[in-house]
């Protein structure tokens, strides 16, 4: 167990974001004069941290480079920060994250938890970011304020976002009802749902953040009333889990649990009406996310990418707009190349636990309603399945230039759908 | 067709189609990890074939891992809602 610990803090210590040699953002460019990219500053959820790892990384070799300047706040603080064009959140001298291009870092893998820390750059001045994140629709939030200078906020759904609740590996049940979590989280020790009766050992977060939000919308809890010790984020939450008792559980984004798996155990969730209770994924091994794309798991949010747009029509930051479709999967700009090499959805967006709206069956239309019937105008699933079910012999036929599909469209070389 | 098929008349068929389990009456786990809680089983009594409400899609057949909790909270309502919070 010692032994175990030790190398979680390890780990831990490795990836935390690390100083780079320019202290001053606007002078990154000085660390790789070939690669002059332009900064685009961002200001996410910190359940999209591991996405802004492996897209800010492929971003600074694209062919159109783009330097993924971020920092991580709760949602809803975010959509106040772009609506009202506030510069509070990153004042002069705040410490940002960034990712190395492969000339200033060629080991930096994302998916080596020993050598997958951000580097960090201090803001040259008060700045209001391009680009701000929500994972959850903004709607739960409370209404921003009036967006000043002609602008206007563009919102786009982005990656579906799963939430769990995590326990530690070693505790003992492998379910919870919406019944049971109402009663854990709304009524506390009173509610007399074992094992989850400590209060102390009940980890939340505050009640601006998505992953507090999506549960407290999803059992029917306000989110002020939400019983628990709230962590300021994400990774306080898996300590918190991964040190408690067998009677702690703990809110995750499913993309974090997703990176704690060794140390953490999600909760299969039944939700009211259900039959059954079902992981996000079709088993508790797997990582396909079938249970979100088909509805049978109900906690999740989208993610909304918001950038500006001037009086004209026109984005206030190309480059800003750029990255928001890229990660949205929303059409290229004229003169905005696909990334070539890197497939946004089986490189990024897929690996860490997000599923791209082209492959969900689902949708609702605010946090925690009833879920519909969704078709995607664009279909992905064959290109999300073979990144998470690496194994199995894809159903979807290959293609490529002297190989059209017999049916569907042919995308990242598998015949889809639509 | 959007039906709800009985499991009375259909058993078979049901748990074929609704991936009820390993010998058609528990939860399975391919990623022979935890699959079957302790508290108990409740057989899976149906599942839709084509889904088009939100019941029917929560409640839609699939292969997936399901896990059956028998579960009794005491503070459940004697119709099984559950009351409000304390303080509301």
């Amino acid at each position: 167990m010692k032994r175990l610990s030790l190398l979680i803090a390890l780990a831990s210590a490795v990836a935390l974001p690390r100083a780079a040699r320019a202290d001053d953002c606007d002078k990154l460019h000085e660390d790789d004069p070939q690669h002059p990219a332009p900064i685009v500053y961002m200001q996410v959820g910190d359940t999209q941290v591991n996405l802004m790892k492996r897209l800010g990384r492929a971003m600074r070799d694209n062919g159109h480079p783009v330097r993924m300047v971020f920092i991580t706040d709760p949602s809803c603080t975010n959509i106040n920060t772009i609506y009202g064009q506030t510069s509070t959140t990153i004042p002069k001298g705040q410490t940002l994250q960034y990712l190395p291009s492969k000339l200033e870092d060629p080991a930096w893998d994302a998916g080596n938890p020993m050598h997958s820390a951000t580097l960090t750059c201090s803001a040259p001045a008060a700045i209001v970011p391009h680009v701000a994140n929500s994972a959850l629709f903004n709607s739960a939030c409370p209404a921003p304020p009036a967006t000043p200078g002609g602008l206007t906020v563009v919102p786009v759904q982005g990656p579906t976002q799963a939430y769990v609740l995590a326990v530690p590996t070693a505790a003992v049940p492998n379910a919870i009802t919406f019944e049971e979590a109402y009663f854990v989280f709304g009524f506390g020790m009173q509610g007399m749902i074992a094992p989850w009766v400590d209060e102390k050992q009940l980890f939340i977060r505050k009640p601006t953040t998505s992953t507090l939000l999506a549960w407290a919308a999803n059992l029917g809890i306000p989110a002020g009333k939400f019983l628990g010790v709230q962590e300021p984020g994400s990774p306080d939450v898996t300590a918190a889990v991964q040190s408690g008792t067998q009677a702690s559980i703990g809110i995750l984004g499913a993309e974090v649990y997703d990176g704690n798996r060794t140390t953490l155990k999600a909760l299969a969730y039944r939700a009211k009406g259900q039959y059954a209770a079902y992981y996000p994924d079709s088993s508790f091994a797997a990582r396909d996310k079938k249970n979100v794309r088909d509805g049978h798991y109900t906690v999740w949010s989208p993610t909304v990418w918001m950038y500006t747009k001037d009086a004209s029509g026109a984005p206030t930051d190309p480059d800003a707009k750029y990255i928001v479709d890229l990660i949205t999967g929303s059409p290229l700009d004229a003169g905005m190349p696909a990334p070539t090499g890197f497939s946004v959805i089986a490189d990024a967006i897929a690996p860490v636990g997000l599923v791209p709206t082209c492959a969900m069956q689902v949708n609702r239309d605010f946090e925690g309603g009833e879920l519909r019937r969704f078709t995607p105008p664009t279909s992905c699933t064959c290109t999300y399945e073979k990144a998470t079910i690496p194994n199995k012999p894809s159903a979807c036929a290959a293609c490529d230039a002297n190989t059209p599909c017999a049916t569907g469209v042919c995308r990242e070389g598998l015949c889809e759908a639509r | 067709m959007t039906k709800l098929k009985h499991l009375v008349f259909v058993l078979p068929l049901v748990l074929a189609a609704c991936g009820g389990g390993n010998d058609g009456n528990g939860p399975r786990d391919a990623g022979g990890t935890p699959g079957i809680d302790a508290g108990g089983g409740t057989p899976d009594a149906a599942c839709f074939t084509d889904p088009k409400t939100y019941k029917e899609i929560i409640n839609a057949c699939t292969d997936s891992v399901q896990v059956f909790k028998d579960s009794h909270p005491p503070l459940l309502n004697p119709d099984g809602t559950v009351p409000k919070l304390p303080g509301t």
